[in-house]
């Protein structure tokens, strides 16, 4: 295979989960929210691309009608699950993702149940390399990259970021500064999913193939290692987290060809997982990048007053 | 008496088969610092949860204003100028000291959603103009060098005290207060009641649950006294300390 191909392919791979990274973090890492099943509105977007691209409508608007229909989903489930504790929530949201893509493997009508769906290529000319392809992809991926992130730092650098933080601290006492808890969760739910299905579009028309398989728990659980590596409540953190979980997954999966090992190579991507969580929790639980603040014109102001006294 | 800002009305509440309030009626006058006393267990605190929408009575209403506020949640009272300070501070302990006082702000245009995007010019403006009132309070209470500091870095005293503060921010017409000056020195204590006394002489209303009775005696207006759950005597301070009842039920002797 053409190394090149290879670089430019994990660029893409970096690309799509910072996006679902981000969105993790919206609802963890700042709303506090435990979603163990954020899979589910990858996959919603990802079979939204996938089916509306088949009838031939335009990527761009595949794309956001794939966001808009996974935040409405997100929307769906946190009417229900966002009254539970934390731990319920992780236990609704954990079986949601597999019920809904045992539903997609079950019912063949969907969109081809266990053989999975084709779509046609979004970008493709006359002439066009895969590389010259691959690179096309890593520009509309790091343009959708670029959007979400400017919208996930304007959210958490407001008042309203700030009240998302409350709530994850302690939700009655934002409730008793008159915030309504179940609004703020539910909002913030829903642009984590909304998000996520952009990531699950852009992933859909970058393989050009999903199947059910693609969409496994562990899907849910490397986002989770992104985000508690990088460092919850910051978004370059979660940045940096895709980024290294990553090129963690793909250097691993090229060692195991060069080493001699008495365990099933396989296994050995697993292992080395695991251990790298052990280290970050026991000696980096914050993640890499600490909590960022909440950037607003107030600090201005409180440099002018220390500046006064 | 004054035209009463909190009206209280025949309020009950069970817990299981425990009676915590047994019909307790009262009133908060506008302007005044109102005192609730009584021992430990006596539904104090209970009460404050109900007018405050935390816990629901079995029976009774409570109006602020007069409007019946019985069946609003906290946010809702609170948005009403009803303000709460818990007894064990609640602060958000990995914010700032500065964030947990811009939090308790009504009516700031960036904490919605939509706005938060689509009015940045006006809720950066908000943001300043609350950000120097945050820093007044804060000077008024002694905290304004740590306001960048996470308030999980304050010492007792300071967090009651960004307890308080962070409920003066909200600009409250009535502030319920849950033993301000429990826990902390002496001296502290009634310098958190000297500040409480120069904000009621601007205008605020103080209802105000507290041990220390000596303290709460020499400010407050009028007194109540609960016991098991009902009001046992009220009266002016000077009336109260003349009252035996009192003793009997604060410290037990006949």
């Amino acid at each position: 295979m053409d190394p090149l191909i290879y670089i430019l392919d994990i660029i893409v791979f970096v690309g799509i989960f910072a996006i679902v990274a981000l969105s993790l973090n919206l609802e963890y890492g700042f709303a506090g929210l435990g979603n163990f099943g954020k899979v589910a509105f990858f996959l919603t977007g990802a079979y939204t691309y996938a089916l509306l691209s088949q009838i031939g409508l335009p990527f761009f608007l595949c794309l956001i009608i794939a966001a808009l229909i996974s935040a409405s989903i997100g929307f769906l489930i946190s009417l229900s699950a966002l009254r539970l504790r934390e731990d319920y929530l992780a236990i609704v949201t954990l079986t949601f993702g597999e019920i809904l893509r045992l539903v997609v493997k079950a019912e063949h009508w969907i969109a081809g149940g266990v053989w999975g769906i084709t779509m046609p290529s979004a970008i493709s000319w006359a002439g066009a390399s895969p590389r010259m392809m691959a690179a096309a992809n890593i520009g509309l991926v790091y343009f959708c990259l670029i959007l979400g992130f400017i919208l996930v730092q304007l959210v958490s650098n407001s008042p309203y970021g700030r009240v998302l933080r409350a709530i994850r601290e302690d939700e009655t006492a934002a409730e008793a500064l008159g915030k309504d808890r179940f609004k703020y969760k539910a909002q913030a739910f829903m642009l984590g999913s909304g998000l996520a299905g952009l990531g699950g579009g852009l992933f859909a028309q970058y393989l050009r193939f999903i199947d059910p398989y693609m969409f496994l728990p562990t899907v849910t659980f490397s986002v989770w290692i992104m985000v508690i590596i990088g460092g919850p409540a910051n978004n370059w953190g979660a940045l940096l987290g895709a980024t290294l979980v990553e090129l963690f997954s793909r250097g691993t999966r090229i060692l195991k060809d060069y080493l001699l090992v008495p365990i099933d190579p396989n296994n050995l991507q697993y292992i080395l997982f695991g251990l790298l969580i052990v280290f970050i929790l026991l000696y980096r639980p914050q993640g890499l990048l600490k909590e960022s603040q909440v950037k607003t014109k107030a600090l201005e102001v409180i440099s002018r007053w220390k500046k006064h006294s | 008496m004054e035209e009463a800002l909190l009206r209280i009305r025949e309020i009950r509440k069970n817990f299981g088969g425990l009676r915590a309030v047994d019909g307790v009626s009262l009133d908060v006058a506008a302007g005044s610092t109102t005192g609730l006393v009584g021992p430990n267990g006596s539904g104090k605190t209970t009460l404050f949860n109900i007018v405050f929408g935390i816990h629901k009575a079995d029976k009774g209403s409570v109006y602020f204003n007069d409007e019946s506020i019985s069946h609003l949640a906290p946010h809702e009272v609170y948005a009403r100028g009803l303000v709460n300070a818990f007894q064990l501070p609640r602060l958000f302990y990995r914010l700032t000291v500065l964030d947990n006082m811009l939090l308790a702000a009504r009516g700031h245009k960036g904490d919605s959603f939509v706005n938060s995007l689509a009015l940045r010019q006006e809720w950066q403006e908000q943001e300043m103009k609350l950000a120097d009132k945050a820093m007044e309070l804060l000077e008024l209470l002694e905290l304004d060098h740590l306001s960048l500091h996470p308030a999980a870095e304050l010492s007792g005293g300071q967090r009651k005290l960004l307890e308080i503060g962070r409920a003066l921010v909200s600009e409250p017409t009535l502030l319920l207060l849950d033993e301000p000056a429990a826990g902390i020195n002496p001296n502290l204590g009634r310098r958190i009641f000297e500040k409480i006394e120069t904000f009621r002489q601007k205008g605020l209303s103080f209802f105000i649950i507290e041990h220390r009775v000596e303290i709460l005696l020499e400010f407050a207006h009028w007194i109540y006294v609960m016991d098991k759950g009902k009001i046992a005597v009220e009266g002016k301070p000077e009336e109260i300390v003349n009252n035996p009842t009192f003793y009997q039920v604060y410290f037990g002797e006949a």
